[in-house]
Parts: structure tokens; C-alpha cells; sequence
């Protein structure tokens, strides 16, 4: 009677020795880079402007026709969200004012107070003709020609009214000057 | 019953120290005021005794600079008025125009412009019933719903008149340019959409317990009280007496049109009635659209055809009376000859319907004063002027 | 003039064409005892009254049952130097579907007019704005203040006397930095 050979397992890994070997990594001067692979490193200043640009909460601040084109953006259909920007109601936890609508004498006291109630750092669009210099009424004399004219503008968004892309780009302009300004302190 | 000897048990109502009434400012900016408005309110702990609304931070000098540009550099004034529907301010203000220079209109024109004009006021609708449930606290979700459907029709005017919001696409005399091709397959499914729409938030809000509860009895008003304040629009209509310029002196081509002035013998009103009258004004909006597609000559001019380089008008005077999206947009046209109109006034529905909130707020909530405001749908391009 | 339709009646709404508006004037002229003039606007009736006749006018529009006006629609106010300024106020019944205009001219200097708070109380704001925008003085107004200016501005912005502020035509960094001049 022959005995059966007894079943041996012998595993066949084929050519994955070469394939699990760890990758090389160059020798750089940053000792953690060896170390933790996963981090990034960047001056504390590109830092900061970075976190600043990607989370700007805009104060709802629709004053006319623009309004609506600003709540369209904010809307599913040309969404702001996807950047970073909630629309916030309060302006002391605000980072950015779109001045959007035609800036009247009677408003421009209220405009200042709420101007000066945003922390720093803060900055301001103006969107729309109206706030960029008195747009269509501009001749009128209860209108203020340009909201510039008591607060600072970083960026001036034109049209009547700009189209929700256009106001996309002026916030994707903004963040371009938040990064060019990025060595700024406050 | 106390447990205290000397103690004095108090009845409900009555306040066993002086109190001394709040005064709350619900300021120029603010989430839920539509704009720049802004009323002080005294309260009595959450009730309100007193309002004083404040507005005018709006106010763009309409009527002044309506006077210094010609007739037809003016109607771009006059389309940021109501800045919810601007083709429907462009209908009221080309008619007045049109009266007073006795201008024809030829009828493909005509129909073209009743369908802009109530697809305007599908688009107004549509944003008050989101910004009406996020009063009441869908706080987002109604107000992104309205906003799919208001897109669609932008694309639509895009594609029609050249831009979303004031096209500019009447003129004395007619509308600017025919309509593109396929613009009656485009119109079919935009509308199929809308009653999707509609339908949508329909059943978000009417039958919400939430909403129900909240709205309803809330600022009643009989009608005879809503014509001595000047009230019209789908509050009027609400109160029970349906009543609509587009019925009662019927302008355009809408006496060829067969459309019903929704009602219901329970009306009374209230926030809730209001908040129902416009959202089943749309369905009827729809229908109306269909018969002009249905109605409208397949060819013909959009344009009068006699129409000199520069309009001059002789002397006279008119009223328009138009049925706008918040009630009766008027226009009132005088010229004494030249090419710029000497005067021209709005009578505007939003204005008219405001002066009314002090009298439907006193005696309710904070919260309720809030809802009362936004149950009148106004805007405060049209107040302001 | 080749924008003139052929008839009369071109590009009025058609409710404007088949309103008989002569129905309308004959009932107005049977008031008697004020002395008014009756004449027609491309849309509408006039009827041209003094201000001191005013209440008189407005009592009989608003009691008598075949007249019957209970809405008061509009308030406007017409600049018409050098010859003073006038009102135009505009009726509707909704029990007889008649709509008419009532033309009120004051003197230059002095702009009084009865206030109609009193029978419509739909007057109150907009005698106000006409108030602050012509300079008109509403006498029996209850809260005569400034609705759109701001309270403490005393100008009438719709006189023809009142300017336009001029455009500002250079702007941007050539022309220096932004700043408020008033």
C-alpha cells in the first residue's frame, strides 16, 4: 500500500516582494519629513492666509436688486458654499461685507456701525453699480455715490446686477489678494 | 393657593411690580426684514403694544430722475422698482406710456408680454413662499427650493430677452425681439417644472402642523377695512373679496383669458390665507401662460412698425392701473410735450399694504410681528421709490 | 404724426375704451353747490376743485350711494411752476366700478390742502411723502414727519427747483483716493 504524499501548503507570493517594499524617500533638510511624511510645511503667515480665504463668512447685507443675485449664489444652483462661505446674519462674527444694493444718505450712518462692528481681519465687496459709485440713480442727491466713500472696498464686483459667476469671481478675487497680502498683520 | 400666611396670590394678568415697557429696534439690517426696513417696536414683555415702522433707506430718487431721462431711458427706473419681477414693472410702465402717446400695440406683442409678465409673478411668488417659510423657521430648506425654480426661469428670460433679472425687453410699442424657436417646447417644460415646484413646497408647508399652528388667526382683517387702508393684491383677495385688476378692469389680453380669483368661503384674512391666496395664484398664473401659448399669432410683428427715432408725446395726462405681483402697481404719466415725461408717479402696492403692519402687529408676539411683516410681501424697492 | 393711431382710442386698455365715462361725468356734475370743472384724461374723468372745497367734494364722493368712492387710490403731486402746484388724487368704487381723478391746484406760497385722513384712512402716508417732497402742508394731518428723508432734512426733492448732484466721471487711483465729498 503507498501512502499518500501528505499535503504540503506552499504559498506562491509571485513578485510581490518587490512590490511591498517601502518607497525611498529623498533626504531633505526637514527632519520630520523623514520622519512624518503626511505633514506640510509652509511659513506661519501662508498659514494663516490660507485658513483665512478658505472660511470667509460673509454678512447677509442685501440692501436692493443685488441681494437677490447674491442669494442666488448662495443658492444650490451656483453654490458658495462649496468655497468656504456661510452667509451669517451677525456681523461681529462675520469676516467679509458684500455691500450689495444702491447705498443711500439715510443708510450710510448704519453702514459705518455695522462696518465698525466686524473683527479684524475684514475686508468688503462691493457689488453691483450702485455701491461701486451711485450706479443708475448716481445723479440723484439722497444717494451716496459709492459706498467707498465711508468704508474701505478690497474688492468692486460691476454689473446690474452682476451675475452670480461674476460675484463668484469676485470672491475667488478676494482670495487671491488674501493670499498676496498674506505677510499683513491684522 | 399659597403656602406662605401672607403671602398675595396673584390673578393672571395682574403684576405685582411696576413694569416698564422695552423699546426693540429691528434695525435697517437684519435677517428677516426684506430689505432695508426698520421698525421699533415697544413691548410689554414679548407682546407688542406699539410699532413705528421707518423706511426710506431705500429711497433712489425714481420719480426725479424718471423726470430727467426720456421715455425710453426711464423704464430702466422703473423695472428695479419691484426688483422681484422686473418685466412685470416694464408692462406697467410701457402701457403708461403708450396711453398717454396713444400707441398701438400689435398682438403677437401683446401676448408675449402677458407671458413675461406672469412668469414674473410666478418668480415673485416663488421667493415669497421661500422666504415665508424661512420666517416661520424652514430656515433654509423652502428658500432652496423656491430658488431651483427661480433659476430655471432666469434661464428662460436669459434666453428670451438677453439677461435674468431686468432684461429691459419691452419697449413703447411692443417687445424688443421675437421669441427664439423652440421657445414654446422651452415654455411647456418650464412650466410642467414650476407646478413640480410648487407642488414641492406646497407640500413642505400647508400641511405642516408648525405652520398651520402658527398662521393661522393670526392678524385677521375684514374687507372693508382693507379697502379704507388702501390695501390690495392677494391680501385684499384673501380678506374674502376677490377682486383683481386683471378681472375688474381688464388691460393686454387678458379679457381673452379664462383664469379663477382663488377663494374659499372660510377666508378670513389671517397670515395663513395670504400665505394660500398666492401660492394658489400661481397655479392660475400658469394656466395663463398656457392660453397665450395656446392663443398667440404664430407670425407676425413684435413692434409697431410707426414708431419715429425719438418719442415725443404731446400734452395729457393718464393712470394705469396694473395688477403687480403685491396689488395695484399704478402709474400715473403726465407729459406737456417733449420727449421726458413731466411727471410720473408709482402708486406702489408695497407701499400702500405697509402702512397697514402697524395696526396688524399691536396686540400679537415678537415672533408673530416678524411673521405679520413677512406675510405682506413687500419689497422695498416699491416702497422707497 | 405717425405715431398717432388713426382712432382716438389707440393703445388705451380695452376696459379705458368701453367705460362710459360720459355716465360718470353727468353723475359728478349733479353734485352742484361746488363749484368744480369736468373734463377728461386719456384714461380717466378729472374734476379740477379749490382746496377750500375739498371736503365738501370728498363728502359727497364718498356718501352718496350712486357714487359710492371708498378707495382712494393714489396722492400725487405735480410741480407745475411758476403757476404753483397742484394734487391728483384718484377714486374707485367697488360697488359701481367707476374710477375718477380729482385735480386740486394751490397757490405758489401757499400750499395748504385739507388732509383726508379723516374719510380714507389710506391718505396718511401718502400725504406725508407728498408733504416732504413737494412741501405741501396737509392741514388735520395727525403725524405730519418726513417718511422717506431722514427727520431732520428739510428739502423738497421733486420741485423742478430742486438739482441733480452731477455724476462723478473719473474715478479710480489716477484720480486720487477715495473720499466723501459732500
Amino acid at each position: 500500500m503507498t501512502e499518500a504524499a501528505p499535503y504540503v501548503y506552499v504559498p506562491d507570493f509571485g513578485a510581490e516582494a518587490e512590490r511591498l517594499t517601502p518607497i525611498e524617500l529623498p533626504v531633505t533638510k526637514a527632519v520630520y519629513k523623514v520622519a512624518l511624511p503626511g505633514v506640510l510645511q509652509v511659513g506661519a503667515d501662508t498659514l494663516l492666509a490660507i485658513s483665512r480665504k478658505s472660511s470667509l463668512w460673509p454678512m447677509t447685507f442685501g440692501l436692493a436688486c443685488c441681494a437677490i443675485e447674491m442669494m442666488g449664489t448662495f443658492m444650490s444652483n451656483h453654490d458658495l458654499d462649496r468655497f468656504g462661505i456661510v452667509p451669517w446674519p451677525s456681523p461681529r462674527q462675520s469676516d467679509v461685507m458684500i455691500v450689495s444694493g444702491t447705498v443711500t444718505k439715510k443708510m450710510a450712518p448704519a453702514i459705518k456701525l455695522l462696518y465698525e462692528q466686524m473683527p479684524n481681519p475684514k475686508y468688503v465687496i462691493s457689488m453691483g453699480a450702485c455701491a461701486t459709485n451711485g450706479g443708475p440713480y448716481t445723479e440723484y442727491d439722497r444717494v451716496l455715490q459709492g459706498v467707498d466713500k465711508i468704508i474701505p472696498v478690497d474688492v468692486y464686483v460691476p454689473g446690474c446686477p452682476p451675475r452670480p459667476e461674476a460675484l463668484l469671481d469676485g470672491f475667488l478675487a478676494l482670495q487671491r489678494k488674501i493670499m498676496e497680502d498674506k505677510r499683513m498683520v491684522g | 393657593m399659597s403656602i406662605w400666611p401672607d403671602e398675595k396670590v396673584l390673578t393672571p394678568g395682574e403684576a405685582e411690580f411696576d413694569t416698564v415697557d422695552m423699546t426693540i429696534n429691528i434695525g435697517p439690517q437684519h435677517p428677516a426684514t426684506h430689505g432695508v426696513f426698520r421698525m421699533i417696536l415697544r413691548v410689554d414683555g414679548e407682546v407688542v403694544v406699539d410699532c413705528e415702522p421707518y423706511i426710506g433707506y431705500l429711497h433712489r430718487g425714481l420719480e426725479k430722475l424718471t423726470e430727467a431721462n426720456d421715455y425710453r431711458q426711464a423704464m430702466g427706473y422703473w423695472d428695479r422698482t419691484d426688483y422681484l419681477a422686473g418685466m412685470a414693472c416694464e408692462h406697467a410702465y410701457v402701457m403708461a406710456v403708450e396711453a398717454l402717446a396713444q400707441i398701438d400695440v400689435p398682438e403677437r406683442a401683446e401676448y408675449i408680454r402677458v407671458i413675461m409678465a406672469e412668469l414674473s409673478r410666478i418668480n415673485s411668488h416663488f421667493l415669497f413662499l421661500g422666504a415665508f417659510g424661512a420666517d416661520v423657521g424652514s430656515f433654509g430648506t423652502s428658500f432652496i427650493y423656491a430658488w431651483r425654480e427661480r433659476e430655471r426661469i432666469y434661464d428662460l428670460f436669459e434666453e428670451v430677452a438677453g439677461d435674468r433679472m431686468f432684461p429691459t425687453y419691452m419697449r413703447v410699442g411692443g417687445v424688443a425681439m421675437d421669441l427664439p424657436d423652440n421657445f414654446e417646447q422651452r415654455c411647456r417644460w418650464l412650466l410642467g417644472s414650476i407646478r413640480q415646484g410648487i407642488e414641492d413646497l406646497d407640500g413642505l408647508l400647508t400641511g405642516n402642523e408648525i405652520f398651520v399652528e402658527r398662521c393661522r388667526n393670526l392678524a385677521p382683517m375684514t374687507s372693508e377695512r382693507a379697502i379704507a387702508l388702501g390695501i390690495t393684491g392677494p391680501i385684499l383677495r384673501s380678506t374674502g373679496l376677490p377682486w383683481d385688476l386683471r378681472k375688474a378692469e381688464p388691460y393686454s389680453v387678458y379679457d381673452r383669458m379664462k383664469f379663477d380669483i382663488p377663494w374659499r368661503p372660510d377666508l378670513q384674512g389671517d397670515v395663513f390665507d395670504r400665505f394660500w391666496m398666492r401660492l394658489s395664484e400661481m397655479y392660475q398664473s400658469a394656466r395663463i401662460i398656457e392660453q397665450c401659448l395656446e392663443q398667440m399669432p404664430k407670425g407676425g410683428l413684435v413692434l409697431n412698425p410707426d414708431l419715429p427715432k425719438t418719442l415725443r408725446v404731446d400734452n395729457g395726462e393718464a393712470y394705469i392701473r396694473y395688477e403687480g405681483t403685491k396689488g395695484e402697481y399704478g402709474v400715473y404719466a403726465m407729459s406737456k410735450g417733449g420727449n421726458k415725461p413731466y411727471r410720473m408717479k408709482l402708486r406702489s402696492p408695497s407701499f400702500c399694504n405697509l402702512s397697514a403692519l402697524r395696526e396688524m402687529v399691536i396686540g400679537s408676539y415678537v415672533a408673530d410681528a416678524i411673521i405679520i411683516l413677512g406675510s405682506l410681501d413687500i419689497v422695498l424697492g416699491e416702497v422707497d421709490k | 404724426m405717425s405715431n398717432k393711431a388713426p382712432a382716438r382710442s389707440g393703445g388705451l386698455p380695452p376696459a379705458a375704451r368701453q367705460r362710459p365715462r360720459a355716465d360718470l361725468a353727468a353723475l359728478v356734475r349733479k353734485i352742484g353747490s361746488i363749484p368744480f370743472e369736468v373734463s377728461e384724461t386719456r384714461t380717466d374723468v378729472d374734476v379740477r376743485i379749490a382746496p377750500e372745497h375739498l371736503l365738501a367734494l370728498v363728502d359727497a364722493l364718498h356718501n352718496r350711494h350712486e357714487l359710492a368712492f371708498d378707495y382712494l387710490r393714489n396722492i400725487s403731486g405735480v410741480d407745475q411752476s411758476p403757476e404753483g402746484m397742484e394734487l391728483k388724487y384718484h377714486f374707485y368704487s367697488f360697488k359701481t366700478g367707476y374710477s375718477l381723478q380729482v385735480t386740486v391746484p394751490t397757490a405758489t406760497g401757499h400750499p395748504h390742502v385739507p388732509s383726508l385722513t379723516g374719510h380714507y384712512p389710506a391718505a396718511d402716508w401718502h400725504e406725508r411723502e407728498a408733504a416732504e417732497m413737494f412741501g405741501f402742508v396737509f392741514d388735520g394731518h395727525p403725524n405730519l414727519r418726513n417718511l422717506l428723508l431722514e427727520e431732520d432734512i428739510h428739502i423738497h426733492p421733486l420741485l423742478k427747483a430742486h438739482p441733480l448732484q452731477a455724476a462723478e466721471i473719473l474715478q479710480g487711483i489716477e484720480s486720487g483716493p477715495p473720499g466723501f465729498t459732500i
